[in-house]
């Protein structure tokens, strides 16, 4: 027997604003970061529905608030379909440009707050278990560095403290922040020091040395966003 | 006059096995759904009001907070990648997990590398992941208990649960709080679960010195300290 509480859920309408703010940011992060280029043609609502778990009316809503941002367009007839576009200021300038200095900096310090004290707690709790997804990210990085890589690798660092919390609020900087963060520092030299740093994290954690573990951390998020605000600075309003 | 752990032994050991109960229940629902040759997401609906009852009613309601079936990579003929996964929700009503699960769009989600996963996939009978944050499913820190589930002895893929910690806590805290302090539950690595005493809490780690007694049949241990703190 089923509980009548149960049937219910058959029928209950389903949330779906959180999962079309959740396929439109995807896509939009996709398309600023370049993994979605100019002109590309997106698979078919169906396809594209089945792959991002969603239903096709969610889908649909989020292809409408992507046309609305002029991210996204829609031909009809043959050879029609959705398609990406790239718009001139989508890239790293753009959503600079959204934020003022003040916000950049506000974000950097609530930012190095939580991967500090995260980083700090994870030297004190963590084990073998804890480390061996630290590990395996930092040699997939190794090979293709990315920002979804990086993401993840700065998730399970906050997981390895323990705390929901922590890692909930992580989460949610990455969401904000995370790609631009890494976008800022996607030179070579930028990218040669990031790796640096993340080894000194998870070497840190490793020795349960709490207080480096922390420093290390704080000092990646401020290095990150150091470079970020420089180039804030240099964007003519 | 000597406390004798017997009880909070076997109050932990049957409230795991309860849960480890419901989670084979879904392996037997699973290997039934599971018997077309090439079997697609949609046979697997038919374990949902199985996953909706243990989520909403009995006393295992209270404890178990997502229940389902992971697919092993490959065994459905329509999704490389699947979870049967349904959770409860403030609303009472349970909800499916919706993930992306493709890992070459999205890094989070290769789930072969759990513990929940890997566990089962080596024939473990009973695995219990964590306390661990999980940040795939629930945000919660959480214990993650599952079995293998296997059809015409190939391994398809794991039935599991997860409990949050606080839930499995307040479970056993009474036994646990007859015992002296400091009296705690660990698992196979020594990170706390349990605990009567503040000095351990759930998520440190214990790395030997006091008396360990396992748990019969299940990967934790009940570790006692001297009477006086």
């Amino acid at each position: 027997m089923v509980s009548s509480g149960a049937r219910l859920a058959v029928f209950s309408p389903v949330d779906s604003t959180a999962r079309v703010e959740a396929v439109v940011r995807r896509l939009a992060d996709a398309i600023v970061l370049g993994l979605l280029t100019d002109g590309e043609q997106l698979p078919s609502e169906a396809e594209l529905a089945a792959r991002l778990g969603v239903s096709t009316v969610t889908l649909r809503e989020a292809l409408m608030a992507l046309r609305q941002r002029g991210l996204v367009e829609t031909r009809r007839g043959r050879g029609g379909g959705s398609f990406v576009r790239v718009p001139p200021d989508s890239g790293l300038e753009g959503r600079l440009r959204g934020l003022t200095v003040a916000e950049l900096r506000d974000v950097s310090d609530h930012y190095a707050a939580i991967a500090g004290a995260a980083a700090r707690l994870a030297a004190g709790r963590s084990l073998p278990s804890d480390l061996a997804p630290l590990r395996r990210s930092l040699d997939e990085m190794a090979g293709c560095p990315s920002p979804r890589l990086d993401g993840r690798f700065h998730i399970e660092v906050a997981a390895a403290s323990q705390s929901a919390r922590l890692t909930q609020e992580e989460i949610r900087l990455q969401a904000d922040i995370g790609p631009l963060l890494w976008l800022s520092r996607d030179t070579p030299e930028g990218q040669d020091e990031m790796a640096k740093q993340h080894q000194a994290i998870v070497e840190a954690i490793e020795r349960g040395d709490g207080d480096q573990a922390r420093l290390v951390a704080e000092r990646h998020v401020l290095d990150a966003t150091d470079h970020l605000i420089e180039l804030r600075l240099r964007l003519q309003d | 006059m000597i406390t004798s752990a017997a009880p909070a032994l076997s109050r932990v050991h049957d409230v795991t096995e309860e849960v480890f109960a419901a989670i084979r229940e879904v392996r037997d629902a699973t290997v039934a759904a599971l018997a077309p040759e090439r079997p697609l997401v949609a046979d697997l609906a038919a374990l949902r009001p199985l996953l909706w009852s243990r989520l909403t009613t009995g006393p295992l309601a209270a404890l178990i907070a997502g229940i389902g079936f992971i697919a092993a990579p490959g065994l459905l003929a329509d999704a490389p990648w699947y979870l049967e996964w349904w959770q409860q929700h403030p609303s009472g009503q349970p909800r499916q997990l919706l993930r992306d699960l493709d890992p070459a769009s999205s890094a989070f989600y290769d789930y072969t590398h759990w513990e929940w996963f890997t566990g089962p996939r080596v024939g473990r009978e009973r695995t219990i992941c964590g306390p661990y944050v999980d940040y795939l499913c629930t945000d919660e820190y959480s214990l993650t208990l599952s079995v293998p589930v296997t059809v015409g002895g190939a391994f398809a893929g794991a039935a599991a649960a997860d409990v949050f910690v606080r839930n499995f806590e307040a479970a056993v805290a009474p036994a646990l709080r007859e015992l002296p302090k400091p009296a705690f539950l660990i698992n196979a690595e020594g990170r706390v679960v349990a605990s009567n005493s503040a000095r351990w809490l759930s998520g440190s780690v214990y790395r030997g010195g006091l008396a360990v007694t396992p748990v019969p049949g299940l990967d934790l241990s009940l570790v006692q300290g001297p009477a006086a703190e």
